[in-house]
Parts: C-alpha cells; sequence; structure tokens
C-alpha cells in the first residue's frame, strides 16, 4: 500500500514537470508548422489550422541546413572526444596526486569562467587573427574545449574522489602499473561523470553562437547557431524557419543523451571491494 | 628514470595539455581586459586609447545611473540565489525520483524533462516572453480562466518582469542539475542504503545522512559553476525582458555592462564593471570552496 | 610503489600526438582560403528574401566578369554593427558594409570607413537621388540602392475601406473597429496596434506634434510641447480612446495583424512582403496628419547602402567599385523593387512605369517625402537608450509626459557626454 502510494505520486510528480518542460517546446513545434511566420499568436492551439511541413522542406532544400549540421557535427564530436580525454585525465590528477600548484590549477579553472565571455570577443578576434586561426575549426575548437574544462574538470575530480583509493591499490597489488590501474580499473567507475563529460562538452560546441560568430568568416564553415542566426533579423525573423530548425537541431542532443544515459547506471563499486 | 621523475612525469601528462589550451585561450584576453579597464577606449578613442589610470572603476561605482550599482548589484545576488535554489532542488528532487528501482520508462521521462537544455535559448527565450503578455500569453490564461485569479502585468512592472526572467530561467537550468545530481547519485553503494534500511532509518534520515553528504563532492562544482554562470547569463535577461524594460529596470551586472559596451561603445567602462564582477565571483567561489573544503578528496 | 615503465608513457605520448595530427588534418578540410586580390566580401543585414535576390545578383556580376569572385555574407544588425568595428580595428573585415545609414556615424569616428566621393563621377552621383547619398562632415561615406526604412500605415482591406488621414479620423475608424465579439469584455478585435513601446516606432508621432530628437548638431531636443503632447496622445490612444492593445511588442502586434485581429498596424517596408506572405490583403497608406498642428506624422526615413572598408588596399578598390556600380543598377534596383517594394535610388528606376504605377510603391513615395531623414551622428544611440525609459515610464504611469520629457533630456545630455569623454 505504500508503495502503491509512493509510486502513484512519483509518476503523477514526473508528469507534471514534463508537461511543464514540454509545453514551450510544443509551442515552437505549433512555430514550425505555421506557413505564415508568426512567434506568437492569439490562439492556444498546437496545431494549426494550416499547418504544414513546408519549413522544414525548406530547411533541406533552400537552405545548407545538411552543411551546417554536418560542420556542427564535425565540431562537436571532435569537442567532445577531445573534452572527455583532458578532463578524464586532469580530473585524475588532481583527486589522486598532490603537487605543486594543485590548489591554484583548480581554483584558477574556476577564475576563466568568471569573465563575461561578450568581453574577450575583441581580444580573442586579434589574438587568434596573430596565429592565423581565424575562419578555421581549429581556432573554434581550441576555445571551446577551454571552455568546457574548467566544469568537466572539476566534476570528473568530484567524482573520482567518490570511488576510494583502496581499489587502486588493490590493482596494484595485481600487477597494474599506475596508468593500467587508471585505465582499466576508475575509468570505467566513473563512467557517469564521463557521461556528464561528453554530454556538457557536446553542448558547448553545439549550441555555440558568440564565438563562432566572430571566428568562422566564411558561410561554408557555418555551424547550425549560424546557420540559425541567419534566418533572425531584428524585425523580420524567419520565424517558420527558425522554428523547424530548432526542433531539428534539439534531435542529436536528445539522441547523444539517450544513448548515453544507459551509463548513468550505479552499482559498479558494488562487489569490487570485498571486506 | 627514476620512480619519482616516472611519476611526475605521469602527472604532468595528465595535466599539462588541458591547461596549456585553458591559458592560451584565456590569458591574454585577460590581461588584454585589465588592461582596457585602465583606459578611456571609447567611440572616440577606439584606436589610440590611453591609460588613464582608475577613472573607470570610480565611474563604475559612483555614476548616477538609473538604476546604479548598488541597486543592480543587489538585483544580481538576488537572481543568482533564487535561480541556483531551484535549480539544485528541483534538479536533485527529480534525480531522486527518477532514481528509484521500480518507476518504468525512464528513458521517456529523462529524454522529456532535458528538453529545456537540449533546445535552443534564442527562441525559447522569446517563447517565454510571449507567454508573459498580458492579454495573450498562456500563463494569464491559465490563472484567469483556470484560477479565477487577476491577470499580471507580466512585462510592464519591474518585479514582475524579474520574476518573469527567473522563472523562464528556472525552467532552463533544472534540467542540467538533474543530470548532474543523476550521475552523482550513481556513485553511492547500494550496501549504504542497504545498511541503512537494516537499522530501521526513516528515508528523511537516509537523505541526509547518506544521499546529500555523498552526492557532494560532484555537486558542489556543478552548484559553485552554476552560481557563477547564473551570476552572468546576460541572455535570458536581455531577451525576456527585451533588453531591460520596463525603462531599463530589469538588468543584472552582465546585461548592464552588455548594454554600456556595445550601445554606446565605452569599452573601457565596461572592461572596469567587467573586472568588478570578476573580483566578486572570485570573492564568492574563494570563500565557497573554503567552506566546502571542495578542493580535498571525499573519502 | 611501481610506477609506469617508460614504454607505456612512450605510448600515452605518441597516442596523444596522433591524435592531436588527426585532429589536424580533420580541420584542416575547414582551413581559410588563401587572401585573394580577385574576391570581394559583403556583410549584410538584409532579410532573407532579400539575399535570395542579392545572390541572384552578384550570380550575374560574376557571369559577366569571369576572373572575379563575389560573396555576401548575413550578420543581424546590431551585429553586423560590432562584428564590424571589431574586425575592422584588427585590420580585416569585408570589402563592403552594407546597411542603413545611421552606422555611417560611428563608423566614420572610429576611421574604419573610407570616403567615397573621389571615387564616383559627379555625373554618376547626380542621378543618384540626394536622399541615397550619405554625406557626414562634408565626405561621402555610403551610396545606397534603396530608400526606405520608414514607419507606414498597414491596413487589412477586409475590415478598413479607406485609410484615415488625420488622427482624428484614426481614432474614429479605431473605435469603430476596436469590437468585444464574446462579450467577455475584452475585444477581441482592435482598430490599431503597432510596438508603441519602442522609440523608433513612437517618432512618427512626436513629429506630428512638432516634435524631433536633435539640432543638426547632434544636441537633443526631448523636452518639448511637441513630447510631452505626442507621449499623452499614445496614452490616450491606450487608455482613453482603448484602440490599443494594453501591451504590445513587435511579435504580439504582429501576431495581431496577421490573425487578422487588428484592423490597421503601423509597421515599415520591411513587412509588408511577409503580411502578402501570410495572406492578408493589405493597402499601404501614409500615416495621417495630426488635425490641432496641421502636421503630417513623419517617420524616419533611411537609405540602407553600401560603405567602403578603410582596410581595402588600393589596388583593390576598382574591382570593388566595379561590383558597386553593378548593384547600383537601375536592372538591379528595379529588381528588388518588384519583388519587395523597395523605393530605389537610382533616377531612371524611380521614373520606370512600375514605379509610377505601383500602388503601394506610390504611397511609399508620398510617404518617404513626408518622413524625415534619419540622422546619421552617433549621438543617435544615445538619444534612443535616453528616449525608453522615460517613455515606458509614462506607458506604465508612473510619470507625467511633463517629468518624462524632462528625464528624457537630461539622460540624454549625460550619456552623450559620457558616450564622447
Amino acid at each position: 500500500m505504500k508503495r502503491l502510494i509512493r509510486l502513484t505520486a512519483t509518476y503523477l510528480t514526473l508528469v507534471v514537470f514534463c508537461v511543464v518542460a514540454v509545453y514551450p517546446i510544443l509551442q515552437v513545434v505549433t512555430i514550425s508548422l505555421r506557413p505564415e511566420d508568426k512567434l506568437l499568436s492569439t490562439s492556444l492551439e498546437i496545431i494549426p489550422d494550416n499547418a504544414t511541413f513546408n519549413n522544414y522542406v525548406r530547411l533541406f532544400t533552400d537552405q545548407p541546413f545538411l552543411l551546417w549540421l554536418w560542420n556542427s557535427l564535425l565540431v562537436s564530436g571532435v569537442v567532445t572526444i577531445t573534452g572527455v580525454v583532458l578532463a578524464a585525465m586532469a580530473g585524475y590528477a588532481f583527486s589522486r596526486f598532490e603537487f605543486i600548484g594543485k590548489k591554484f590549477g583548480l581554483l584558477s579553472l574556476l577564475t576563466t569562467q568568471m569573465f563575461p565571455a561578450t568581453m574577450l570577443l575583441l581580444p580573442l578576434y586579434i589574438m587568434l587573427i596573430k596565429v592565423g586561426l581565424i575562419n578555421t575549426y581549429l581556432g573554434v575548437i581550441v576555445i571551446y574545449t577551454a571552455t568546457a574544462l574548467p566544469f568537466t574538470i572539476w566534476t570528473m575530480k568530484g567524482y573520482y574522489d567518490t570511488i576510494p583509493t583502496s581499489l587502486e591499490e588493490a590493482a596494484r597489488i595485481d600487477g597494474c602499473n599506475q596508468f593500467q590501474a587508471f585505465y582499466k580499473i576508475i575509468l570505467p567507475l566513473a563512467a557517469p561523470a564521463l557521461v556528464i563529460t561528453a554530454l556538457f562538452s557536446f553542448m558547448t560546441a553545439w549550441a555555440e553562437y558568440i564565438v563562432a560568430a566572430q571566428i568562422l568568416q566564411d558561410s561554408h564553415l557555418w555551424t547550425l547557431p549560424l546557420g540559425l542566426k541567419s534566418f533572425e533579423a531584428n524585425m523580420s525573423t524567419e520565424w517558420g524557419l527558425y522554428g523547424a530548425s530548432s526542433i531539428i537541431v534539439t534531435i542529436p542532443v536528445v539522441v547523444l543523451f539517450l544513448s548515453l544515459s544507459k551509463y548513468l547506471v550505479s552499482g559498479l563499486t558494488l562487489g569490487s571491494v570485498k571486506g | 628514470m627514476t620512480n619519482r621523475i616516472q611519476h611526475k612525469l605521469f602527472v604532468t601528462f595528465l595535466v599539462v595539455p588541458s591547461f596549456l589550451i585553458l591559458f592560451a585561450v584565456v590569458f591574454y584576453p585577460f590581461v588584454y581586459n585589465v588592461v582596457i579597464s585602465f583606459s578611456n577606449m571609447n567611440l572616440r578613442h577606439i584606436k589610440d586609447w590611453t591609460i588613464i589610470g582608475p577613472q573607470q572603476y570610480i565611474k563604475v561605482f559612483t555614476e548616477p545611473t538609473q538604476p546604479d550599482f548598488y541597486t543592480i548589484f543587489a538585483k544580481t545576488i538576488v537572481w543568482t540565489v533564487v535561480n541556483v535554489f531551484f535549480h539544485v532542488v528541483i534538479g536533485v528532487f527529480l534525480a531522486l525520483v527518477l532514481n528509484q528501482k521500480d518507476v518504468k520508462a525512464k528513458p521517456l521521462f529523462r529524454t522529456l524533462l532535458i528538453l529545456p537544455w537540449a533546445i535552443p535559448q534564442y527562441i525559447v527565450a522569446l517563447t517565454w516572453r510571449g507567454m508573459f503578455n498580458y492579454e495573450y500569453g498562456a500563463l494569464n490564461l491559465i490563472i484567469t480562466k483556470y484560477m479565477h485569479l487577476p491577470a499580471v502585468e507580466w512585462l510592464k512592472s519591474p518585479t514582475e518582469a524579474f520574476i518573469g526572467c527567473i522563472l523562464t530561467n528556472v525552467w532552463l537550468g533544472f534540467p542540467f542539475m538533474m543530470v548532474i545530481a543523476l550521475g552523482a547519485l550513481q556513485s553511492i553503494p547500494h550496501e549504504l542504503y542497504e545498511a541503512a534500511d537494516i537499522d530501521g532509518a526513516s528515508w528523511w534520515h537516509k537523505l541526509w545522512r547518506i544521499t546529500i553528504p555523498l552526492i557532494r563532492p560532484v555537486m558542489i562544482p556543478a552548484i559553485t559553476l552554476g552560481t557563477v554562470w547564473t551570476f552572468n547569463n546576460l541572455n535570458i535577461v536581455w531577451l525576456v525582458s527585451n533588453g531591460g524594460e520596463p525603462s531599463d529596470q530589469t538588468h543584472i551586472l552582465v546585461s548592464f555592462v552588455y548594454k554600456a559596451a556595445f550601445n554606446l561603445y565605452r569599452y573601457g567602462y565596461a572592461a572596469a564593471l567587467s573586472m568588478v564582477i570578476f573580483i566578486i565571483l572570485l570573492g564568492f567561489s574563494l570563500f565557497f570552496m573554503k567552506r566546502t573544503r571542495a578542493t580535498e578528496a571525499a573519502y | 610503489m611501481l610506477t609506469p615503465p617508460l614504454s607505456i608513457v612512450r605510448r600515452s605520448v605518441s597516442c596523444f600526438l596522433l591524435g592531436a595530427l588527426a585532429v589536424g588534418a580533420l580541420v584542416a578540410s575547414g582551413c581559410r582560403r588563401p587572401v585573394n586580390p580577385n574576391h570581394i566580401v559583403i556583410w549584410h543585414q538584409m532579410r532573407v528574401d532579400e539575399r535570395v535576390i542579392l545572390e541572384a545578383q552578384l550570380k550575374r556580376f560574376m557571369d559577366q566578369n569571369p576572373g572575379i569572385t563575389a560573396e555576401a555574407i548575413y550578420k543581424e544588425t546590431e551585429e553586423l554593427r560590432s562584428g564590424f568595428i571589431v574586425a575592422a580595428i584588427a585590420g580585416q573585415g569585408p570589402d563592403l558594409v552594407y546597411g542603413p545609414s545611421d552606422q555611417v556615424g560611428p563608423f566614420e569616428v572610429m576611421g574604419i570607413i573610407a570616403p567615397l566621393e573621389s571615387l564616383f563621377d559627379p555625373k554618376y552621383l547626380d542621378n543618384v537621388i540626394p536622399k541615397g547619398l550619405t554625406y557626414f562632415k562634408g565626405h561621402l561615406y555610403q551610396i545606397a540602392d534603396k530608400v526606405g526604412n520608414h514607419l507606414t500605415l498597414v491596413y487589412n482591406k477586409a475590415l478598413v475601406q479607406t485609410p484615415p488621414e488625420t488622427d482624428v479620423e484614426l481614432i474614429e475608424i479605431g473605435k469603430r473597429l476596436t469590437v468585444d465579439k464574446d462579450g467577455d469584455g475584452k475585444p477581441d478585435q482592435y482598430g490599431l496596434c503597432w510596438n508603441y513601446t519602442e522609440p523608433f516606432f513612437f517618432i512618427p508621432f512626436l513629429t506630428g506634434f512638432g516634435g524631433w530628437v536633435m539640432t543638426d548638431d547632434g544636441v537633443p531636443t526631448l523636452d518639448s510641447e511637441g513630447m510631452i503632447r505626442a507621449l499623452e496622445f499614445i496614452r490616450d490612444l491606450r487608455d482613453r480612446y482603448k484602440i490599443i492593445p494594453s501591451e504590445a511588442d513587435y511579435n504580439i502586434a504582429d501576431a495581431l495583424f496577421k490573425d487578422g485581429k487588428s484592423a490597421m498596424i503601423i509597421n515599415g517596408d520591411w513587412s509588408w512582403a511577409g503580411y502578402k506572405k501570410a495572406g492578408i490583403d493589405i493597402g499601404v497608406a501614409p500615416l495621417p496628419k495630426i488635425v490641432s498642428t496641421g502636421l503630417w506624422c513623419a517617420p524616419m526615413v533611411s537609405p540602407k547602402g553600401f560603405s567602403l572598408n578603410a582596410n581595402v588596399p588600393e589596388e583593390k578598390r576598382p574591382i570593388v567599385l566595379t561590383l558597386l556600380r553593378f548593384l547600383m543598377e537601375p536592372e538591379q534596383q528595379l529588381e528588388t523593387a518588384r519583388a519587395l517594394s523597395t523605393m530605389p535610388t537610382r533616377k531612371e528606376a524611380l521614373n520606370s512605369a512600375f514605379v509610377r504605377n505601383d500602388e503601394i510603391l506610390r504611397n511609399s513615395a508620398l510617404q518617404i517625402e513626408r518622413g524625415k531623414p534619419m540622422p546619421v551622428v552617433p549621438e543617435l544611440r544615445a538619444i534612443w537608450d535616453a528616449m525608453r525609459p522615460g517613455y515606458q515610464a509614462v506607458l506604465g504611469g508612473s510619470k507625467t509626459p511633463r517629468q518624462a520629457a524632462k528625464e528624457m533630456q537630461a539622460l540624454a545630455l549625460r550619456k552623450i557626454q559620457e558616450m564622447n569623454e
């Protein structure tokens, strides 16, 4: 009986929050289905009377949406992989070892986030021109990785902190060296944190606009946020196209989350430390 | 090679690549900004700016702007605290609910709940702005039709506009904390709960003695950075209030900087204000980190 | 304690280097093009339907001029401004920058655009209407292919047969057409709606009551009887005559008109094509005359044109000008006019049969004639920022028009001083 109450309350809560989460999204779907470019409407219907998929069709036929999609996947993919590798390694060092500059390093990671990004644009641009990285993907990738690192390193460190060092000691006694202990034993246990790191790095690159707009000048290099922005104008935004592309842009993120969330599993530590 | 040197190499190998990239990207712009904050860079002195000393900082604190620095600062603190509080509470709550073993359709719920994070902010923030419209917005329609309360003038009064921005940002931000909390919860061994059950512990006891302490190492960075990001989140306030309406009352420090710098080309002033924001956040983080001893390990 | 043997360290380092190489190779595919002296870049803020036409025109240009390539990149107006500033100060940026004339002021002060008058034959310039040539501090800085950006009265022909010519008629028609169809106490159809909380959209009424934003030297003139009366007028439209919605920003007004829930809207030439596409049978009329002053409501009129980046080297300027001249040709201007009802600037195009006979263009021309040129000086931005708070305070009820006008003026003076320090 107690279980029934608990489960009912659970499902009720989840449904309520899902409705709240989804309602504004549905409005964006509505925008994408309207043939006339309207952000708002005086009617509350989700599916408009004259709903059409025309905006979606136009995205792929009139606009180089596929090109933007490919570019974004490329950039975000590289940032994700780089980010996961670097954060997994650095976070481990901060968790397990003491070394000169450790505290300073950790705190300096935070300070990089404290600056309003818009203020960094002009010097960043000048710097990138000097090293020849303007209008390249390398420039964008480097900046995105740098943006995502502070949070991801801290998260990895925090997660490693919850894994007892006795596990590595056991591994070393069994004949592993330091790197193998890290790679074969600890890293798999930190899978949930790796999921967070991957998702966060991906989102950092996928949804970022300001830096990309400043660096990527050639339109054949545009990532999705730049493409979406091109539908925007101060007072004559193409809401239909914008809505449709917003919905499509959400899909890879959801797919990534779904495929990674099976690693958000617990119970792996159980059984690895006996007694 | 001795053991010690190999050990040092290993640690270096783990840490240096990340920091190289970070400092390369952040160092020069940061120094540049510090220099500009002591200069007179603006519309008339865009290429030939000179160092003039701390004038810009004095202006930041004493200029008779409407509203003044201290009001905006107080507003920013309210903005940050309220947002982070709800993000964390709702996020952890949902993670706990979803983490129960016998809940079905978890992937479905998780996917729906993450959508606010996944969708591009621009259009959804403007959609929210539309929902706040006095006559046609969804919120007032629900309030008047289903709750039989008078409609709220969301966007015309400063307090309500501010609340509107907060509502939108809470909606946008809780999925992130939920995902972090979900990840953090996985690090807690089931044995601990089982042992507590055997001892007859209540769910409240389990929450406060087991769950919260053990998700702390992962939540603390998220909360700290979440606070810093929220403090500096220009987009939502700007979009929902249409640049500070009504009458430039709906501002937090960053949106104010943005307006100063990019509308009126006062780059020196904006740089000084950015530095002030930076010092405030630095002070907070150092304090928070010390209190929660976050630079150490958990076990 | 065991430590990693050298082989492991070596392997890890080489892994990392290989990875870096792979990334580098991947990224080389997205590398920038080498700087090409025969490649012209235009940055603009044209909306999607204008862009399509521009792309077609550029293609024709490239067909006619083999060996030269031209590319147009879109940036949203505000970003175009700040993006161009950042790029040009760093010595880079496009060859031509296209936008409304108020860009010219800040760009000139920052030294990032080049004077044009020496690059054109005076007879050529004679063929462009004066409104299409933007002079600042004695030099020509922008040459425009379209003039307009002006607000007009747009009405739904299904609801309004003859548009109002005076403010009295406007209120009358407005009251007649503000109807509460379902008896719930709230109007389901408004006579008029528009983005009235934004200063730019308030200007026509300011001028109708005899006010204006600044003197020719950029000194604000916001504390005037005209301002006070105009503020009262807008407030009355909402509270006394009740013909406009209580809250309407750009998107709300746009939605109301597209939904057929507003008989009239005040909007600019950029919006007409969108309304036609939404199926509204629109008519365009000049804004009404204020009976008590005898003045026409005069919106701001601005050319949209090309400026030359000061960083463009001398050797490259001739081909950039070839492209500019091409885009300025009557043929190109008429192509855009036919599709989007824009107003050309070449006298030949203006005298063409099409322009003289098209109903919308005729009304548009009338409005442009009655409009006032948008000031080009950088001080205008400070004035917009100064007007907004006071204006919105009057609408919100926390200040009287008299107080607001005084404050706007004081704020404008202060902001201008800060901007120019």
